[in-house]
């Protein structure tokens, strides 16, 4: 048996690389349609990159609330300081941004990186989660091992100190969430087709 | 239908399978614990190992009843690499009732700032580690015995070590009547809040005065604090003191010296040591996951509508021809109603969008 803190440590590290490989292929569908055709730039590293990213991104979305949930489980239902209240935040901004990357590839198809700003804000989205999944990867390591790998980056994103709202107003925001969403969905689910 | 019944199935185990942990490779924590903690997996015999860490005790001064007495528990030659390593100070070995307190002993502060007999702490690099606990010694004259245990383990993790020190005869000497002391029931505070300069109170007995000196962790100048009686005094005695300590922040550590006085009595106390603690957070566990999950969403639906905005705006582009039409190098002529000059290629093409009667 293992506890709670391990098997996040492991499910942090499926969606982490997961991520990783997400992220890169994103970037490189995004680089192989804004260069040139070549020997090495071609149809076939295209499409193996575009297959890979939505892979790595759908399995890393798979594991992404059973990290969040053994997560809940490890903090023993405390959020005793700022970096642990700062890893909720960027775990759900990680959740959003990858989310919305798969929404995105499924509903759109591998023919939305034919078009520059479609391709550019997938690509963006996907560096963007990878970022926010890291730092919150990062703030685990700081809790548990007190350093991290980001320490001896020249910058660092907010963590020490967090942004309290108090319940009534997150679940205001998270009301606020859900219809947005919801009113989103409807109105864009009849326009967004496969692009060719 | 049944693959996702066995996915969910296997999830929910995954979820619920932490719920029955037994080990603890990152320790317990601090705390008050006998010989082995009572049968753990390091007092196991199937699952532990003798460490092979030498172990000594040494007195920090000399043993008075009811005095403080730093007690110096030096562990070296950890061959076993482990990244944490718990040490307790006990009175007897037998598995229950082991620790100072239980045999007379009062912990006035251990060496993580506490008052627990067992700590954790990480093993330096260098391998050999000292730890200071602060005791005011038993009333019971004569000898007391002490001893120290490690428990550990290692980077493979399939065995807990645990090792225990020879008996070390503490002999505690009767004291003059009168003779200045800290108090039995005082408990040195581990820590203050970043930021406070609150009075530290300090409890005593038998005294008519008392000195503080403190510096920070590191330095070797002490400064002398404030200090002012705070109970009724009889006969000039008085045995609650404040004490005034310059607030610190970040992680600065300040030791202290108390020296409790009566008449000619004059008796240095072990240094002690406080730490600075965060400010508590006043967030909330139910606030943070609706905060988390409002952010999920409205990210979604904003980048969702971003993509919903520019499939539109392409598809806008594929669709209107307008600008085609109008950066046209076909000429219309009054002459040839119905049909364009196409100057590039020299010839007539026929206008599709012309109709007969039409301006």
């Amino acid at each position: 048996m293992v506890s709670s803190a391990t098997l996040h440590t492991a499910m942090a590290e499926i969606v982490v690389g997961s991520m990783v490989l997400a992220t890169i292929c994103a970037v490189g569908c995004l680089a192989s349609r804004m260069l040139a055709p070549s020997g090495i730039n071609n149809e076939s590293l295209f499409i193996t990159m575009d297959r890979a990213s939505l892979a790595g991104s759908f399995l890393a979305l798979l594991f992404l609330p059973i990290a969040i949930l053994t997560g809940n489980l490890a903090s023993e239902g405390y959020a005793e300081s700022a970096l642990l209240y700062n890893k909720f935040v960027y775990s759900g901004l990680a959740l959003g941004l990858w989310s919305s990357f798969v929404i995105g590839r499924y509903r759109m198809g591998p023919g939305l990186w034919n078009y520059r700003q479609l391709a550019i804000l997938q690509s963006s989205t996907a560096v963007l989660a990878f970022l926010m999944t890291s730092m919150a990867s990062s703030i685990g390591g700081k809790l548990v091992r007190g350093e991290s790998l980001f320490d001896i980056l020249p910058f660092w994103l907010p963590s020490d100190s967090a942004a309290i709202l108090p319940l009534w107003a997150s679940s205001t925001l998270l009301l606020l969430g859900i219809i947005s969403t919801i009113i989103v969905f409807r109105l864009t689910l009849p326009r967004i087709n496969t692009m060719d | 239908m049944n693959r996702f019944v066995i996915v969910t199935l296997l999830c929910l185990s995954l979820v619920l399978a932490p719920g029955s942990s037994l080990a603890n490779p990152g320790g317990n924590g601090d705390a008050d614990r006998d010989y082995s903690c009572g049968g753990s997996c390091h007092g196991d015999p199937s699952l532990s190992m003798p460490s092979d860490a030498n172990i000594e005790i040494s007195l920090g001064n000399e043993a008075f009843s009811g005095q403080a007495v730093s007690v110096d528990v030096t562990v070296s030659d950890v061959s076993s690499p482990s990244n944490i390593i718990g040490i307790f100070l006990l009175s007897s070995l037998n598995g229950n009732s082991d620790t100072p307190e239980d045999h007379g002993w009062h912990m006035i502060q251990d060496p993580n700032g506490g008052s627990s007999n067992y700590i954790e702490t990480k093993m330096p690099s260098s391998g050999t580690i000292t730890e200071t606990w602060v005791l005011l010694s038993p009333e019971t004259l004569g000898s007391h015995n002490l001893y120290a245990e490690v428990h550990h383990g290692s980077y493979g993790g399939e065995k807990a070590y645990t090792g225990v020190s020879e008996a070390f005869e503490v002999t505690v000497n009767d004291v003059p009547e009168g003779l200045p002391g800290i108090s039995n029931d005082w408990v040195a505070p581990s820590f203050r809040v970043s930021g406070d300069d609150s009075p530290l109170h300090i409890s005593t007995r038998n005294t008519t005065d008392i000195s503080v000196e403190w510096m920070i962790e590191g330095e070797w100048d002490p400064t002398s604090a404030p200090v002012q009686c705070t109970s009724d005094s009889e006969d000039g005695v008085c045995n609650d003191w404040e004490v005034r300590i310059p607030a610190t922040m970040g992680e600065i550590e300040i030791i202290y010296r108390i020296t409790t006085f009566n008449g000619t009595f004059s008796i240095e106390q072990p240094w002690l040591k406080m730490g600075t603690a965060p400010p508590p957070f006043e967030g909330d566990i139910w606030s943070a996951r609706a905060h988390s999950f409002a952010f999920a969403l409205l990210v979604i639906s904003i980048l969702v509508s971003l993509q919903g905005r520019l499939t539109l705006t392409i598809e806008r582009k594929d669709t209107d021809q307008t600008e085609l039409v109008n950066n046209s190098s076909l000429i219309r002529s009054e002459d040839n109603p119905g049909w364009l000059w196409n100057p590039e290629t020299e010839e007539w093409v026929e206008d599709y969008e012309y109709r007969e009667g039409a301006e």
